[in-house]
């Protein structure tokens, strides 16, 4: 909303310059975002919050003013209407008194159309409105004045000038001022005539009924709407007018006279036409004024220091509430201010009106709890801990996406999209974090950017019967780690397959989890041959692999993209508890090396798996040192060397000891494996 | 000048012609060894005159001595020279790159968020999670958000379904802790956000935040402002002004939105109030005895203040010449 200073003086005749009153204005709680020079000067942007409707004009900016550079309570000049006697007054009646509790209605009649004095068409202008024609020039300015929006119909075109306020019927349709045909329904309030619809009710007027050069009589409506009821039907057609979004946020049902009065008095004094005398005023219900108990103390401990009686009675009759009783002291609510409804609303006027500046600064003093983070949050960061020192950097990618090939296509029925969605880019939550990652990572690619290793930790969602939100940590990384340098002896070699595992097996290792096994994947965002499905105590936990070619033509990255995503909450599961300690020892360790003949294509995960089925408890570690295919071994074979360490934490291993470990490890890799052991 | 004589003379240029410390011992074994040339001289002894052999043992040790002292002096004197040269031979140019260690690092809102944990549970609060994924009740109707008010306007939502949406605000755990817990508590969440806004310098969609609210007997609005002023001056560093300007949240009443005075201007920080007396009564908690205070703020205004970052989207985009100053 935007006002000139000098109208708000002209109500609250403040001693201030405009920079002043903005500042005041905006530390009482309307907030002044910026300032405009206009014609008339100074005018000020307020930003009214949607509980202070009656904030939303010149009386109401002025009201707040006036209170808290201690004036008298700003009123509108009396309006004296002296008018042209009655032959009889429009017919009102209100058929839904919930949508529309008040209906005033006023004749003008020889109205003489025109433009409005070049003073009024300046406040329009300085706050922001065009001005368009005498008649609608004073609605406007009324309503910018007293907050009440003010409706002109020919009364003429009004079918035996009657008014009834009722909801639409449904299939009615009424062409509004903008030239619109606007389909109506019956959750929507409408003034008709005997007939037919001719407004929506405090939204906008209908084009039949407008005035205009031929308009002999004026009907000029001033009425009290239901604001859910005006929000509600301003939304569905989709239109926002001054009027909608003042009756959204309740007008005063009390000023509802005074404006149509006022309006009245301008077009008088301003010989726009010769008004009649008198007002159907429609008022079936009149609103009761609302009285709260109020207890100094109790304001004192809100606000935290301590206010008297006095300063209370003193603060709040300046912002208009009315003493009622003084022991227990108990006030009359304004009828403007409907948003007052408790004891603690009270003490937030009386901390506005004294100043917020006056709190003094304390420190709770009560039950000392022990505060903290949340165990997956500590584990969350362990885990972000070893990624950085592994080199990868952190991410922080959008949830809402559109639907991307970087997310499991088997799952794709547990998409959560979000209701009518304005754009694909936000159409749905994301199922993976892998979007995100390689998005990213093609972004710096194009950019030139480099090393490119990534990983985030985020939520995912999934549609299983119900939205399901868990916490998943995935990583991508394409090419080295480190770029080429002049060291030509420090390259690090270009992510694949086994640098993604490697990560895995950090991870597990830095937050001590074990037990994780890697599977061959299946996973069709995978390269098939290059990928592995991550499994912890029988359950799929992740995967991790190089992406599928058939997925990365379109990305900028040319070297193999490698990612790999798991649930973190498993994670946590398994690290709980996981560290256990084991003394250590001095005594000596042995190790040999064998290296068995397998077949070529034997995987490796066979031979480790019958090293550990031989079961022997002096073998503290295995290590694969060497793959060797090639000459002097025949095609489809291999040989591999393992490491063997031996020891024991109660005494030295004898020779002995250590054969018979070993024979036992042959064998059992004979068995299982068709090892060979050549010289 | 006879043979021993001779042969001490000899040594001796032998010495001091060395060129390296390996040469000297060979000069050392070939002189003074068990069968070197002076040793040897002994075996002349036998041809001598008994009167004269003692004589003659003693002119031998003193050679060896001599020689050995001549051998030690010009060792030392070597094996100086000698790592005089290795060191001028091994000099690099300091000034070339290091070898590199790949850095990694946390994104500047995960620093910014654990910071945020620091401090806020050094104050007492304890760190619950919400969903990001929420119940409309909780994100409104538990907040005393009026039924479809124009409050609604300023919380353009993403809705899943009629029951469903993405929080809004973090504000959104209150309800779920509250159906939980007796007062007194001190609690704060950090998270995810969201709101249909159109992006730019200082307005995205996507969003965190820190909501940060405690229950207790006489709460007031002055247990709010120097909770503010001691989290600010954790956070920021020095002594902070806070400053209450009147604001409307349906969940806060008193309402306010609060600044902080920091190095020479006024910050708006966040929303904050006295927690809605309807919110606490809905769930139970006697509001004549039971009082709170909630504020909350956003993450990226932090380390935007912080840091001096002038581009809130800067944070989602994940340039790596952006995550790398942090």
């Amino acid at each position: 909303m935007r006002l000139s200073v000098e109208w708000i003086k002209e109500y609250a005749p403040v001693d201030a310059g405009a920079e002043a009153i903005a500042e005041r204005l905006t530390m009482a709680g309307l907030e002044v975002e910026e300032t405009e020079e206009t014609e008339l000067g100074t005018a000020l942007n307020i930003t009214v919050t949607p509980n202070r409707g009656d904030c939303l004009s010149v009386l109401g900016a002025a009201r707040e003013l006036a209170a808290f550079y201690n004036l008298p309570a700003p009123k509108l000049p009396e309006a004296i209407v002296t008018g042209i006697p009655a032959e009889k007054m429009p017919d009102v009646s209100i058929e839904d008194p919930d949508l529309c509790p008040r209906y005033a209605a006023r004749l003008v009649r020889n109205l003489r159309l025109g433009e409005s004095p070049a003073w009024m068409q300046a406040r329009l202008i300085a706050a922001g409105m065009r001005p368009v024609s005498n008649i609608v020039d004073v609605t406007n300015y009324v309503m910018l004045e007293t907050g009440q929006p003010l409706h002109a119909f020919d009364y003429e075109r009004l079918s035996e000038g009657r008014i009834v306020v009722r909801r639409a019927k449904a299939g009615e349709i009424l062409q509004t001022l903008d030239g619109e045909d606007r389909k109506l329904d019956p959750d929507m309030l409408v003034i008709c005539d005997a007939d037919i619809p001719v407004a929506v009710a405090g939204v906008m007027g209908g084009a039949l009924s407008e005035i205009n050069e031929n308009t002999h009589t004026l009907l000029l409506e001033s009425a009290h709407f239901h604001p859910l009821s005006v929000r509600r039907t301003a939304r569905k057609l989709d239109m926002r007018t001054e009027a909608s979004f003042r009756f959204e946020r309740v007008v005063d049902p009390e000023g509802v006279v005074r404006a149509a009065d006022r309006a009245c008095q301008l077009i008088s004094e301003l010989k726009m036409g010769d008004v009649v005398a008198g007002v159907n005023d429609c008022y079936p219900v009149p609103a009761k004024a609302r009285t709260l108990a109020v207890r100094p103390e109790r304001v004192s401990m809100l606000l935290g220091f301590t206010i008297t009686a006095e300063q209370i009675i003193d603060n709040l009759t300046r912002l208009g509430f009315g003493i009622e009783n003084r022991e227990p002291m108990v006030f009359t609510v304004p009828s403007w201010r409907p948003d007052i409804v408790r004891e603690v609303d009270l003490a937030e006027e009386v901390g506005r009106v004294v100043g917020y500046e006056h709190i003094p600064e304390r420190l709770p003093n009560g039950a000392t709890v022990p505060g903290g983070d949340t165990l997956e949050s500590r584990f969350a960061l362990q885990t972000r801990q070893v990624l950085i020192a592994a080199g990868l950097q952190e991410i922080e990618s959008h949830s809402l996406l559109a639907p991307s090939v970087f997310e499991d296509p088997r799952e794709e029925g547990q998409r959560i999209p979000v209701r009518s969605a304005l754009s694909a880019d936000l159409s749905g939550l994301r199922r993976s974090l892998l979007p995100g990652l390689i998005e990213t990572m093609d972004r710096n690619a194009r950019r030139g950017q480099a090393p490119l290793a990534f990983f985030e930790v985020g939520h995912v969602f999934h549609n299983i019967n119900c939205y399901n939100e868990t916490t998943s940590l995935a990583v991508a990384i394409s090419g080295p780690l480190q770029d080429p340098t002049w060291r030509k002896d420090t390259t690090t070699p270009s992510a694949d397959f086994f640098s993604a595992k490697g990560l895995v097996e950090r991870i597990a290792n830095g937050l001590h989890v074990d037990g994780i096994r890697f599977e061959a994947g299946d996973d069709p965002r995978l390269h098939p041959g290059r990928s592995a499905k991550l499994i912890l105590e029988d359950e799929v936990i992740g995967m991790v692999g190089e992406l599928h070619p058939s997925l990365v033509g379109d990305l900028t990255m040319r070297e193999r993209v490698v990612v790999l995503e798991l649930k973190l909450t498993s994670l946590l599961q398994a690290a709980e508890g996981s560290k256990h300690y084991t003394p250590l020892t001095s005594y000596p360790s042995i190790t040999r090396d064998i290296a068995p003949r397998l077949a070529r294509d034997l995987p490796y995960g066979s031979i480790r798996a019958a090293v550990e089925k031989a079961n022997i408890s002096i073998l503290e570690k295995l290590e694969l040192t060497d793959i060797y295919t090639g000459s002097h071994i025949p095609e489809d074979q291999k040989s591999v060397t393992l490491s063997l360490t031996f020891r024991s934490t109660e005494r030295t291993l004898t020779e002995e000891e250590v054969n018979e470990a070993l024979d036992t490890i042959r064998k059992s890799l004979e068995t299982a494996c068709d090892a060979r052991f050549i010289g | 000048m006879d043979a021993l004589e001779k042969l001490v003379q000899e040594a001796e240029d032998t010495i001091s012609q060395s060129k390296t410390t390996a040469e000297l011992t060979a000069v050392e074994v070939k002189y003074l060894g068990n069968k070197g040339s002076v040793q040897a001289q002994l075996r002349s002894i036998g041809a001598l005159p008994k009167e004269d052999r003692p004589t003659f043992g003693a002119r031998i040790n003193a050679s060896k001595e001599k020689l050995t002292e001549a051998i030690g002096l010009r060792r030392t004197m070597l094996e100086q020279s000698e790592i005089a040269t290795r060191l001028s031979q091994e000099a690099i140019d300091v000034t070339l790159p290091g070898r590199p260690f790949p850095v990694g690092r946390l994104h500047p809102l995960t620093s910014a968020v654990y910071r945020v944990k620091q401090v806020l549970s050094g104050l007492g609060f304890e760190f619950v999670d919400g969903p990001e994924l929420e119940e409309y009740d909780y994100n409104f109707a538990a907040l005393n958000y009026p039924e479809d008010h124009p409050a609604f306007d300023e919380m353009m939502t993403f809705y899943v379904d009629d029951e469903h949406l993405l929080r809004t605000q973090t504000t959104a755990l209150q309800g779920r802790v509250m159906s939980l817990r007796k007062p007194p508590f001190r609690i704060a969440t950090v998270g995810r956000c969201f709101r249909y806004e159109a992006v730019d310098a200082t307005h995205h969609h996507t969003f965190h935040q820190v909501d940060v609210f405690m229950v207790d007997e006489k709460i007031s609005m002055a247990d709010l402002k120097g909770t503010l002023k001691q989290f600010a001056g954790d956070m920021f560093g020095g002594d902070v002004q806070v400053r209450f300007r009147p604001d409307f949240f349906p969940f806060v009443e008193p309402g306010v939105d609060y600044s902080i005075y920091w190095g020479d201007r006024w910050l708006e920080l966040g929303g904050a109030g006295l927690i809605h007396p309807n919110i606490l009564e809905a769930h139970g908690i006697d509001s004549e005895r039971y009082t709170g205070f909630a504020f909350g703020l956003g993450i990226e205004r932090i380390h935007m203040i912080q840091n001096g970052v002038n581009d809130l989207r800067l944070y989602l985009e994940n340039d790596l010449r952006f995550l790398k100053q942090f």
